[in-house]
C-alpha cells in the first residue's frame, strides 16, 4: 500500500527531491558552512518561508481539497508559536535569574526564583505574577505537546460546533475569521498573561545553546523546517491521495450528495480541519523561533486572508501549488518592501516599489482569480499536458 | 460679607484719587511672580492687587488670564499686547498709550490653568454684577469651579438684580449648592440639601458627596464624632488592610516582609551559619523562619509578627469611618438626598447607556447596510466594502479642501461621496465581480485584492497622516438632557442618517420597480430574466447602491472619528458580523444585527468599564456562539432562497 | 557667525559639485547610516517623518563635509509595521548592508524585537521616542524621554498647579501605557491619592467610539474632586477622543487632559479650536522660541518642500542623537561600535529648546520637560519648562525596579541591583 502510494505519487517524489536539493544548496552556501554566499538573515527568511509553505499546504488541503475556506488557520499557527515561545522565554529567563540569584549570600527559595522570573518576563508589561497558562512553561516536553494539542483541541471543538450546525460556505469563512479575531483581541489584552501587544520576544536565543552562533542555529531550524515540510507534504499527499481523498474532494464538490451516499460528512470535515490545524501549529512552532518574536498582530484576520491568497495564486487542489504560491508571494513581498526592487522612473513620476508593491499585489490577486483560476500550478499543468 | 463690603468701600474711597495711582509699581514689586505665576503662590499678588483698589485691576486680571500681557525682557515692564505677525501692538497698562514694537524683545505671559482659575476667583467680586453678560457668566463659572464660603453672600446679593433669566436660574442653583455646604444655620443647610434630592447634576452630587466625606479612624473603643459606619474586618475591609491601618496609626509594629527577613539573615552570618543553620540550607521559607526566630531569641532582630498576634491586634481595635461634618442631622439629610439622587442617576445612566448603544448600533448599521445589500441580496462577498467607506470619507475631505464652508461642503460631500463610490462599485461589478458570480469564495479573494490595492493607493495619494474632516459648527456640542444623559449632535445626525437610509432602502426594495426587479433576481435570476428583467443591469445597480451607501457611511464615520487609509479595515469584520448575525438578505435583519451587537458591546463595556478591548473580545466570542446556534441569523430566510 | 559662513560656503560648494565631491582617499566605502522606520502599515503615519528627518540630517552632514572625511550614506529599509520584520531588517542592515549605526523604531514592541539582534551582532541603535523605561541595553541609546522625563513631571504639574485630586488614566492597550500607568499609579498613591480616585481604562488601537468613556470621565467629578485626565492614547484614536471631548463640551478648565502621545503631528489631523487649553507634555514643542529651533524648522521646511509640515519631539530626539553620534565618531576617530559607545557617554549637544542635552552613563539623555497648552492653530503654548532632567532607565516608583540602576561607564551593567550589588544581566530585558 505505502509502496504503491509512493510510486504512484510522482509529483510528490519530485517535490521531495527538489526540497532535498534546495536544502543541500542552502546548507552549502550558508555562513555556518563557511562559504557565506547566503547570509544568515536570508537563511532565516528561507527557513520561515518553508514554514509558511507548510501551513499553505495545510490550507490547500482544507480549502482546495475539502472546500472549507478557513480564514482562521493562522490562529493555529500562532498558538503553536506561543506554545513554544513560552518555554523559550521561561527557560532563557530561568538561566539568567538563577545565575544572578546564585550570587546572593542566602540561597534563594523556590518562590523567590519564580517571582524573579515572573518579574523579568512580565516586568516589561507592568506586572510580575505568573498567570495560570504558564503552569507548564518550565517543561519543554509539555510545551511541545501543547504545540500539537491546543490547536488540535481548539479545531476539534470549534469544528464540531460549526459542522454540527451545518455552517457552510461563506458563513463558515466568517466564523473562522471571527475565531482568529477573538483570539488576537484576547491576546492583545495585557491581562491575557501572554504579554499583550508585546508578545513573546527574543525567541531566537535557544536556551542551552547561548554560545552557539545564530548562523548555526538558523541552519538547524532551516533543516527542521525543511524536514517538517517534507513530512507534511507526504502526510497530506497520503491523505488526499487515497479513498479518503476522493470522499473529501466529493464533499468539496457536492456535500449533499456525499451525505446521501451514506458518508458521515461532518466526521471527514472535522478530521481534515483538525489535522490541518495541528500541522499549522507545528509550522508555527518552527516559524517563530526563527522570526524571534510572536505577538497578537501575527494572528490578526488579515494574515489568514493572505494565506488563502497564497494558495489561490499558487493553485488550489494541488499541494505543490500551495508551496509555489506561499514561497513566491512571501519572498517577492520581502524583496519589494526591502527596497530590493529598483525604482522605475516614468519621467513624470517615479514608482517606488515600497509604496506601490501592495497595489501591484492587490491587482495581481484580481488578475489571478479572473484569468487563472487554477493559479500558477494550473499553468504548470497546462504546460505539461500540452505536448500530449 | 464684611470683607466684600470693605472692598467696595475701599474701591469707592480710592476711586477719586485713582488717576494718580498706577498699577505698574505694584506689578513690579511682584515682577517674578507675575511673569511666572504658580497656583500656590499667586494669591499674594492677587491680594495686593485687589487691596490696591485700582480701577485698572479687573481689566489687568482679565487680560493676564487671557495671555494678553507681555513683559519687556530688558526692563521688566508689563504691557497689554497683541501680536500682528512679527510686530507687537503694546498698550500701557496705566496710561493706555499705544505703541508698536518688534516682538523679539518681549515675552508673552502664560499663566497656567490652575493660576487662571485662582485669578477667576479673584475676579468674581468685580464681575458678579457687571453689566456685561459674558463677565457675569464667567464669574459664575469661577464660583462653580472653586466654591468658597465667602462667595455665598455676594452671590445671594446679586440674584435679585440679575436681568438674564437663564443666568438667574443658574445663580439660584449655585447659591443653593453653596448654602448646602456653607450656610451658617443648620436648618438652612438642611433645607438646601433637601432641595438637591431631585438634582442629578454632577455638581449637586459633588456637594452632597463633599458633605458626606469621611475619614478612617482606628481606636481601641468606639470612636468619637459623627460615625458613618463601623467596619467589620473580613467583610468591609480585609485583615491585611486593617492591619496596615493599625501600622499607619502607630498602634502596631509593621510586618516584616520576607525580603527583609532575607536581608536580616544575610547580615547575621557567623561562620557560614545563621542562628545555627548553615546558609546553604536557607533556601526554604521554613528554615529561614527558623533561623530568624533563633536570631530574634537572641535579640539581634525584632521578632516577627505571628498570625495570632496579628489577629489579636486587629480584634483589639475598632475600625470606623467618621464624617468630617459633625452635625448628624446634616449628614442624615445629605445621605437621604444622595440615595434619592442615586436612584435617579442609575435610571439616567441606563438611559444614557441605551442612547450610546443606539448610536453605536446606528454606526454599525450604516457601515453594514451596504454590505447587507451586496452580500445578502446578491450573495457576493465584498471585502473592499471597507475601502468604499474610506473612499467616501476621503471624498468628504477633498470637498472640504475646495469648499471652506463646512455646512455647504457637508451638503456637497454626501451626494458626491455617494456618486464616487457608486461609480467605483459599478466599475468593480462590471470588471471583476460579474465574472465570478458562480464562485462566491473567489469574489472574496478578488475583492480582497482590490481592498489592499485601494488602501495602498489612498496612502500614496493622501499620505499616511490622518486627515481632518470637520463637522459644521451646528453639529458641534451635545444634546444635554442632564449631566448624565447626553449625546453629541454628530451621533444624533448619524442616527437620523441611518434611519433615513433604512427608510430609503425599504422604500426602494418594497415600493419601486427597481426593488421588485432586485427581489426577483435575488430569488431566481433565470426566471427573472425570462420575464424580461435584465439581471446584469439589476446586479450592477444593486452593487452600485450598496457601495454608494458605504460612501455616505464613510462621510458620517469620518465626522466623528478619524479619516485614515485604514479606517475601512476597522469596520469590515464588524460589518460582516452584523450582517451574518442579523440574517442575510434582509434589511430588518441587518438592523437587528446592528442593534444586538451595539447594545451588547455597550452592555459589556458597562460591566467592565476599564477594559474596552475585553468587551470586544467577549462580543466576538458571543457572535461565534450565536452563529453556532442560529446559523442563519436572527431574521432567517425561509424557503428555497435559504437552501444555500 | 564664522561657523555659519563656513557652513554656507561648504554647502554651496557641495551644491555646485554634487556629483563630484571628492571624499578622502582612505574612504573606500561611505559610512552607512541605517534607517529602520516603518514606511508602510499602521505606524507609517508617525515613522515616515522620522525617516525624512534622518535623510535631511545625513544630507546636511554631507554638505558640511561628511564625517571623518567620508561621505555618509543613508540605508533606508521598510519594516512595514510588522514587528518580526524589524528583527529581520535589523539583521540585514547589520550583516548585509554592514551599517555603522541604526536610527530607528517607534513602538516598544518593535524595539524589543530588534534588541536581541542588535546585541548579538553588536550594533548601535538610536531610539528616538518617549518610552516606558525598565530597560537598558549596551547597544542602544535612548534619545526619547524616560517616564521621569515626561510622565512624572506632568503629574506633578497636575497635582501642584492644577490641584487635580482624581485621575483618569486613559491609554491604548499596549506596553507603554500599561507600564507608564503602573508607574503613575504607584507614584500617585505615594503622593496620597487613594486607589479609588484613580480610574484606569484601556482601549484598543484605532478606537473610535469614545462616548461612553468620556461620559465615565465626566462622571468622576461627582464627589466634588477636581478631575484630570492623563492620556497615553496612541495615534489615530486620539482624533475620535478629542472630537468626543469637544462634543461633550469638556473644557480644559473643568477637566484638563494631558497627553503623552499627542504632538503637533497628531493635531494636524483635527480642528483644535475646541481643544484649546488641553495639555501635552514633551521635551520639545515646535513653538519653542530659540535660534536653533528656527534654523531646524527652516531646514526641515526646505528639505520637505512644504511649509505646512510640523516638527515634533521625536524629530528633535533624532536631531540630538545624530549630532551626538557625529561628535562621538569624530572623537573616537572611528565608527567602531565599542569605541563610539564609549565616546557617546558624556557627549553634550544643544537641544532645540535652549538648554544642553547630555548623554548619561545609562544611555539616556538629560532633557527639559515642557508642558504645552493646545492653541487654536494646532500648536502648543509652552507654559512650563523645567531644567534638563536626567533620564532614569529604571523607575524609582515600582518596588522591583527601584533597586536597579544602569551604568555602562563605571559598572558596565545595564541592570545592576544596588541591594545585592550584583549585575542581574548584561543583555537587556526583552
Amino acid at each position: 500500500m505505502t509502496q504503491g502510494f509512493i510510486i504512484h505519487n510522482r509529483s510528490m517524489m519530485r517535490f521531495i527531491g527538489l526540497l532535498g536539493l534546495f536544502t543541500l544548496l542552502v546548507t552549502l552556501g550558508s555562513e555556518a558552512m563557511g562559504t557565506g554566499v547566503i547570509s544568515t538573515s536570508l537563511v532565516k527568511t528561507l527557513g520561515k518561508t518553508l514554514c509558511l509553505c507548510l501551513i499553505a499546504i495545510a490550507m490547500d488541503v482544507v480549502w482546495g481539497y475539502c472546500g472549507i475556506l478557513s480564514l482562521g488557520h493562522f490562529a493555529f499557527f500562532g498558538i503553536g508559536g506561543y506554545a513554544i515561545g513560552m518555554w523559550l522565554m521561561y527557560a532563557r529567563t530561568e538561566t539568567i535569574v538563577t545565575e544572578s540569584l546564585a550570587r546572593q549570600v542566602i540561597p534563594p527559595t523556590p518562590a523567590e526564583v519564580t517571582d524573579a522570573i515572573g518579574a523579568q518576563i512580565f516586568g516589561v508589561v507592568g506586572s510580575s505574577d505568573f498567570p495560570v497558562i504558564w503552569s507548564f512553561a518550565d517543561s519543554l516536553i509539555l510545551q511541545l505537546l501543547m504545540v500539537v494539542l491546543v490547536p488540535g483541541l481548539l479545531a476539534l471543538v470549534f469544528g464540531w460546533l460549526a459542522f454540527r450546525s451545518r455552517v457552510t460556505g461563506v458563513y463558515l469563512s466568517i466564523l473562522t475569521q471571527a475565531m482568529t479575531l477573538a483570539l488576537s483581541l484576547y491576546l492583545f489584552q495585557n491581562d491575557s498573561g501572554l504579554r499583550g501587544n508585546n508578545g513573546l520576544s527574543g525567541l531566537q536565543n535557544i536556551p542551552g545553546f547561548e554560545s552557539t552562533p545564530q548562523a548555526t542555529i538558523s541552519l538547524v531550524f532551516f533543516w527542521g523546517s525543511a524536514l517538517a515540510l517534507g513530512l507534511g507534504y507526504m502526510l497530506f499527499a497520503f491523505v488526499v491521495g487515497g479513498k479518503m481523498g476522493s470522499i473529501v474532494q466529493g464533499i468539496r464538490d457536492n456535500e449533499a450528495r456525499v451525505r446521501f451516499l451514506g458518508y458521515r460528512v461532518e466526521g471527514y470535515k472535522l478530521f481534515v480541519f483538525t489535522l490541518t490545524a495541528v500541522v499549522s501549529g507545528i509550522a508555527g512552532a518552527l516559524y517563530y523561533p526563527q522570526a524571534g518574536i510572536i505577538n497578537p498582530a501575527e494572528i490578526a484576520p488579515i494574515a489568514s486572508i493572505y494565506l488563502a491568497v497564497w494558495v489561490a495564486i499558487g493553485g488550489r487542489g494541488r499541494l505543490y501549488g500551495a508551496v509555489i504560491g506561499a514561497a513566491l508571494v512571501s519572498l517577492l513581498s520581502s524583496w519589494f518592501t526591502g527596497g530590493g526592487a529598483p525604482d522605475v522612473n516614468l519621467g513624470f513620476y517615479t514608482v517606488q516599489w515600497t509604496d506601490w508593491w501592495l497595489v501591484l499585489l492587490g491587482v495581481s490577486f484580481v488578475c489571478v482569480t479572473l484569468f487563472a483560476p487554477k493559479g500558477i500550478g494550473g499553468l504548470f499543468d497546462y504546460l505539461i499536458r500540452k505536448p500530449r | 460679607m464684611l470683607r466684600t463690603l470693605a472692598c467696595l468701600l475701599i474701591i469707592c474711597a480710592v476711586a477719586k484719587g485713582a488717576a494718580a495711582q498706577t498699577l505698574q509699581p505694584i506689578l513690579q514689586t511682584h515682577a517674578a511672580e507675575v511673569a511666572d505665576p504658580s497656583r500656590g503662590s499667586v494669591s499674594v499678588v492677587l491680594d495686593d492687587l485687589v487691596a490696591s483698589g485700582l480701577p485698572q485691576v479687573p481689566t489687568f486680571l482679565e487680560r493676564w488670564s487671557d495671555k494678553g500681557v507681555w513683559q519687556n525682557t530688558a526692563d521688566g515692564q508689563f504691557y497689554y499686547g497683541r501680536t500682528d505677525g512679527d510686530d507687537l501692538a503694546l498698550t500701557d497698562i496705566d496710561t493706555g498709550t499705544q505703541t508698536t514694537v518688534d516682538r523679539a524683545g518681549y515675552t508673552e505671559l502664560r499663566p497656567n490653568g490652575g493660576v487662571r482659575r485662582v485669578i477667576g476667583t479673584a475676579l468674581v467680586q468685580f464681575q458678579l454684577s457687571d453689566p456685561d453678560l459674558g463677565r457675569r457668566q464667567s464669574a459664575i463659572d469661577s464660583i462653580a469651579r472653586r466654591p468658597d464660603a465667602d462667595q455665598l453672600a455676594p452671590l445671594l446679593a446679586s440674584i435679585d438684580g440679575e436681568p438674564d433669566s437663564l443666568l438667574r436660574a443658574r445663580k439660584i442653583q449655585l447659591a443653593n449648592f453653596l448654602s448646602a455646604s456653607f450656610a451658617g444655620d443648620p436648618a438652612d443647610r438642611i433645607a438646601a440639601i433637601d432641595s438637591l434630592s431631585r438634582d442629578t447634576s454632577i455638581e449637586a452630587r459633588a456637594v452632597l458627596n463633599q458633605i458626606l466625606t469621611t475619614r478612617d479612624v482606628v481606636a481601641t473603643d468606639a470612636p468619637d464624632g459623627n460615625i458613618a459606619r463601623i467596619l467589620t474586618v473580613g467583610t468591609d475591609i480585609t485583615a491585611d488592610q486593617a492591619y496596615d491601618r493599625l501600622v499607619a496609626a502607630d498602634l502596631a509594629p509593621a510586618a516584616i516582609p520576607s525580603a527583609a527577613v532575607r536581608d536580616a539573615l544575610a547580615a547575621n552570618i557567623t561562620d557560614g551559619r545563621v542562628g545555627g543553620i548553615p546558609t546553604a540550607q536557607l533556601n526554604t521559607e521554613a528554615t529561614r523562619a527558623q533561623a530568624y526566630a533563633a536570631l530574634a531569641d537572641r535579640g539581634l532582630v525584632p521578632p516577627r509578627l505571628t498570625e495570632e498576634g496579628r489577629a489579636a491586634a486587629i480584634a483589639a481595635h475598632v475600625f470606623a469611618e467618621v464624617y468630617t461634618e459633625d452635625d448628624p442631622a446634616i449628614t442624615d439629610a445629605a445621605r437621604a438626598a444622595l440615595s434619592s439622587v442615586e436612584t435617579r442617576v442609575a435610571a439616567a445612566s441606563f438611559a444614557d447607556l441605551t442612547l450610546d448603544a443606539m448610536s453605536l448600533a446606528s454606526i454599525y448599521f450604516l457601515a453594514a447596510i451596504g454590505l447587507a445589500i451586496t452580500f445578502g441580496v446578491m450573495g457576493v462577498i465584498n471585502m473592499a466594502h471597507g475601502e468604499f467607506i474610506m473612499m467616501g470619507a476621503y471624498t468628504g475631505y477633498v470637498v472640504q479642501q475646495f469648499v471652506p464652508d463646512y455646512t455647504v461642503s457637508l451638503i456637497l460631500a454626501l451626494p458626491l461621496a455617494f456618486a464616487v463610490t457608486f461609480a467605483a462599485g459599478v466599475a468593480m461589478e462590471r470588471l471583476v465581480i460579474r465574472h465570478l458570480y458562480h464562485r462566491p469564495l473567489e469574489t472574496l479573494l478578488a475583492t480582497f485584492g482590490i481592498s489592499i490595492a485601494l488602501q495602498q493607493l489612498a496612502k500614496n495619494i493622501f499620505g499616511t497622516q490622518a486627515r481632518p474632516l470637520t463637522s459644521p459648527s451646528w453639529l458641534d456640542g451635545a444634546w444635554v438632557m442632564s449631566d448624565v444623559i447626553q449625546i453629541s449632535y454628530i451621533r444624533i445626525a448619524i442616527f437620523v442618517l441611518a434611519l433615513l437610509f433604512l427608510g430609503l432602502i425599504l422604500y426602494i426594495l418594497k415600493r419601486t420597480r427597481l426593488g421588485l426587479e432586485v427581489r426577483a433576481v435575488t430569488q431566481n435570476p433565470g426566471m427573472a430574466a425570462s420575464m424580461g428583467i435584465d439581471p446584469d443591469r439589476i446586479n450592477m445597480l444593486t452593487f452600485g447602491l450598496g457601495s454608494g451607501i458605504a460612501g455616505i457611511a464613510g462621510v458620517a464615520i469620518g465626522l466623528y472619528a478619524q479619516v485614515t487609509s485604514e479606517m475601512g479595515a476597522n469596520y469590515i469584520v464588524q460589518s460582516f458580523m452584523t450582517v451574518v448575525v442579523g440574517g442575510v438578505g434582509n434589511v430588518w435583519g441587518t438592523l437587528a444585527g446592528a442593534s444586538l451587537i451595539g447594545s451588547l458591546q455597550k452592555g459589556i463595556e458597562f460591566l467592565n468599564p476599564s477594559n474596552t478591548l475585553a468587551a470586544q473580545t467577549y462580543m466576538v466570542l458571543f457572535i461565534i456562539l450565536f452563529i453556532q446556534f442560529r446559523p442563519k441569523g436572527i431574521v432567517a430566510q425561509k424557503g428555497r432562497a435559504a437552501a444555500d | 557667525m564664522k561657523k555659519t559662513l563656513r557652513t554656507t560656503a561648504v554647502s554651496v560648494a557641495a551644491l555646485l559639485s554634487t556629483a563630484s565631491v571628492a571624499w578622502a582617499q582612505d574612504c573606500a566605502d561611505p559610512i552607512k547610516v541605517g534607517v529602520l522606520h516603518s514606511l508602510s502599515g499602521s505606524m507609517a503615519i508617525s515613522e515616515t517623518t522620522l525617516k525624512d528627518v534622518m535623510l535631511m540630517l545625513v544630507e546636511g552632514q554631507n554638505a558640511k563635509g561628511g564625517l571623518l572625511g567620508c561621505e555618509l550614506e543613508a540605508v533606508v529599509v521598510d519594516p512595514a509595521s510588522d514587528w518580526p520584520l524589524f528583527a529581520e531588517k535589523a539583521r540585514e542592515l547589520l550583516t548585509v548592508n554592514e551599517v555603522d549605526v541604526i536610527f530607528g523604531n517607534w513602538t516598544s514592541v518593535s524595539r524589543k524585537s530588534v534588541l536581541p539582534v542588535i546585541e548579538e551582532l553588536n550594533g548601535l541603535l538610536f531610539y528616538p521616542v518617549q518610552y516606558e523605561g525598565e530597560e537598558s541595553s549596551k547597544n542602544v541609546f535612548y534619545t526619547g524621554a524616560a517616564p521621569n522625563q515626561q510622565a512624572i513631571p506632568a503629574v506633578d504639574y497636575f497635582l501642584e498647579e492644577l490641584g487635580v485630586e482624581k485621575f483618569a488614566l486613559l491609554g491604548t492597550d499596549y506596553v507603554y501605557p500599561r507600564t507608564t500607568n503602573n508607574i503613575l499609579q504607584a507614584y500617585l498613591m505615594d503622593k496620597g491619592i487613594a486607589e479609588e480616585d484613580i480610574f484606569v481604562n484601556y482601549t484598543p488601537f484605532g478606537q473610535s467610539d469614545w462616548a461612553t468613556i468620556v461620559g465615565d470621565v465626566v462622571a468622576l467629578g461627582e464627589d466634588g474632586k477636581q478631575v484630570g485626565v492623563i492620556s497615553t492614547i496612541n495615534g489615530d484614536a486620539n482624533i475620535g477622543f478629542y472630537k468626543e471631548l469637544a462634543a461633550a463640551d469638556v473644557s480644559a478648565d473643568d477637566i484638563p487632559v494631558v497627553a503623552f502621545s499627542v504632538g503637533e503631528e497628531e493635531l494636524s489631523g483635527l480642528d483644535t479650536s475646541n481643544l484649546v487649553g488641553h495639555l501635552a507634555a514633551w521635551n520639545y514643542f515646535m513653538s519653542a522660541e530659540t535660534p536653533e529651533n528656527a534654523e531646524f524648522i527652516a531646514a526641515w521646511h526646505d528639505f520637505i518642500g512644504d511649509e505646512a509640515r510640523v516638527t515634533n519631539d521625536p524629530m528633535e530626539a533624532h536631531y540630538i542623537g545624530f549630532n551626538m553620534w557625529v561628535q562621538a565618531v569624530e572623537q573616537a576617530g572611528t565608527t567602531d561600535v565599542d569605541a563610539v559607545s564609549e565616546a557617546m557617554i558624556g557627549q553634550t549637544f544643544p537641544n532645540l529648546t535652549g538648554t544642553m542635552a547630555e548623554m548619561l552613563p545609562n544611555h539616556h539623555l538629560t532633557k527639559p520637560v515642557l508642558i504645552g497648552e493646545i492653541r487654536a492653530d494646532g500648536q502648543f503654548d509652552i507654559i512650563s519648562q523645567t531644567e534638563p532632567v536626567p533620564g532614569d532607565a529604571w523607575t524609582d516608583f515600582l518596588p522591583e525596579s527601584a533597586v536597579l540602576i544602569s551604568d555602562w561607564k563605571e559598572l558596565g551593567c545595564g541592570m545592576y541591583n544596588t541591594e545585592t550589588e550584583t549585575c542581574v544581566q548584561l543583555t537587556s530585558n526583552y
